[in-house]
């Protein structure tokens, strides 16, 4: 196994020396703007996978796939079980009318409980908090990370990022009782 | 159909989103069937498993299932890569392959899937991903990292079609890497990402770059990392690196 193991990385390796002849660089970049990581350029795509370019910094930070692909645009079915509020006019229903607060489920996150509330306007959510957070020795980190998930849940209806590398229990905590709030709402 | 599934098993939460045509439900099963598996295999908290039999001297590496060899040998050609920056064999109570296992089980998840018919495929294991055919035939999966000081703030973000993206870190889970040479906690890096064709070595990579920090840059001018990357947040200073094709 080992022996094949170096083979195959010698063989692929020998194959990527010769692709690129660049010599070492090491690309510093200043964090001490937070999201401006300075000047990003797009890579070529490498011969051979992974594909990988690199992308400039998103402006905002979604939920990793808080939202299932179809909650943008919820389809204006007439579902009599969507627990639309009661109608006060006399206008025709539509997925858009969706207004009122929702509650998600209280998660338990090993440290602690999540529960989410959104408020949904004309079918959006409008805004996210949490009606419980964990404390005690976490609690650092979820003080900081709360606002920016609120904000991710905002962003998450126009998302361009489908994954997070470094995710944490907060954020399976927030997204569990996000998604029950969610179903709640009919969104 | 796209679908997400969620496995808490390791003690934390494997995430999954795939599209396919097919019924994939099945496939999530195995999948499922799968991770436990590996916790029977790997976990170092259980008393039963293979490798903390393995810990305790009660077994031989060569009586060890096949997986548990082939996770040995891939920690033994990560350790001389990285001149003993990772060192699962360092590590108190005896080989501890942690620094491994993760993204070398979200690459075999990710596999099972792909052999089941699904086209477009994200296992997240706890921040070690494991990526197939791309978001849509046209795109590729877009995949944020986030901030070690906030941990949900996206400061960083790679499009990969195939292959794996590992993120290390003293953020998450509390500081859980000691450099094998000193048995201290490591303090080469805040926070390192490594992107590449094989989830076991990035994730591993990503493990031995909080240990040498800077000095790991090295390791991505051998032939055997040309398709490697890697994007480092350094320890002390408000201050990234980073080396190899995706961060050109």
């Amino acid at each position: 196994m080992k022996r094949f193991l170096l083979i195959a990385a010698g063989t692929v390796g020998g194959l990527g020396a010769v692709l690129s002849v660049t010599p070492p660089q090491l690309g510093a970049t200043d964090l001490g703007l937070g999201l401006d990581m300075g000047t990003l350029t797009t890579a070529e795509t490498p011969a051979q996978t992974p594909t990988v370019v690199q992308n400039t910094p998103a402006t905002s930070a979604p939920t990793q796939s808080a939202t299932n692909p179809s909650t943008n645009n919820p389809t204006a079915s007439t579902q009599t079980s969507a627990p639309v509020p009661a109608q006060t006019q006399a206008t025709t229903p539509t997925a858009n009318s969706i207004n009122g607060t929702f509650t998600g489920p209280v998660v338990d996150v090993s440290y602690g409980n999540v529960q989410v509330q959104i408020t949904v306007t004309n079918g959006k959510i409008t805004d996210a908090q949490a009606l419980i957070a964990p404390t005690g020795k976490n609690d650092k980190y979820t003080k900081m990370s709360l606002p920016t998930l609120r904000q991710q849940t905002l962003a998450a209806q126009s998302t361009s990022i489908q994954g997070v590398s470094g995710a944490s229990y907060t954020t399976y905590g927030w997204r569990k009782s996000l998604q029950g709030a969610m179903v709640k709402a009919g969104l | 159909m796209r679908t997400q599934h969620e496995i808490e098993v390791w003690g934390t939460v494997v995430f999954i989103d795939v599209t396919s045509d097919i019924d994939i439900e099945p496939a999530i099963t195995t999948v499922k069937q799968y991770v436990q598996k590996v916790d029977e295999l790997f976990s170092t908290y259980k008393e039963s498993s293979i490798i903390s039999q393995l810990r305790r001297g009660e077994i031989e590496i060569e009586h060890c299932p096949p997986e548990v060899i082939e996770v040995w040998d891939l920690c033994a050609f990560v350790k001389e890569l990285t001149e003993g920056a990772f060192d699962p064999w360092a590590v108190a109570g005896g080989f501890d392959p942690s620094g491994l296992v993760k993204g070398w089980a979200a690459d075999n998840c990710a596999e099972i899937l792909l052999a089941a018919g699904a086209e477009h495929i994200q296992v997240n294991a706890a921040g070690d991903l494991a990526l197939r055919g791309g978001f849509t035939p046209e795109q590729p999966w877009s995949i944020g990292v986030v901030n070690p000081d906030n941990r949900l703030e996206i400061l960083q973000t790679f499009e990969i079609s195939d292959g794996a993206i590992a993120t290390s870190g003293t953020f998450e889970r509390g500081a859980h890497i000691n450099d094998p040479h000193t048995g201290m906690i490591a303090i080469g890096a805040k926070s390192a990402t490594v992107i590449g064709p094989i989830g076991a070595i990035a994730d591993a990579l990503a493990t031995a770059l909080m240990v040498a920090g800077r000095d790991g840059a090295v390791w991505f001018t051998t032939p055997e990392l040309s398709e490697y990357s890697a994007w480092v947040i350094d320890r002390h200073e408000k201050v990234a690196w980073s080396i190899g094709p995706a961060t050109a």
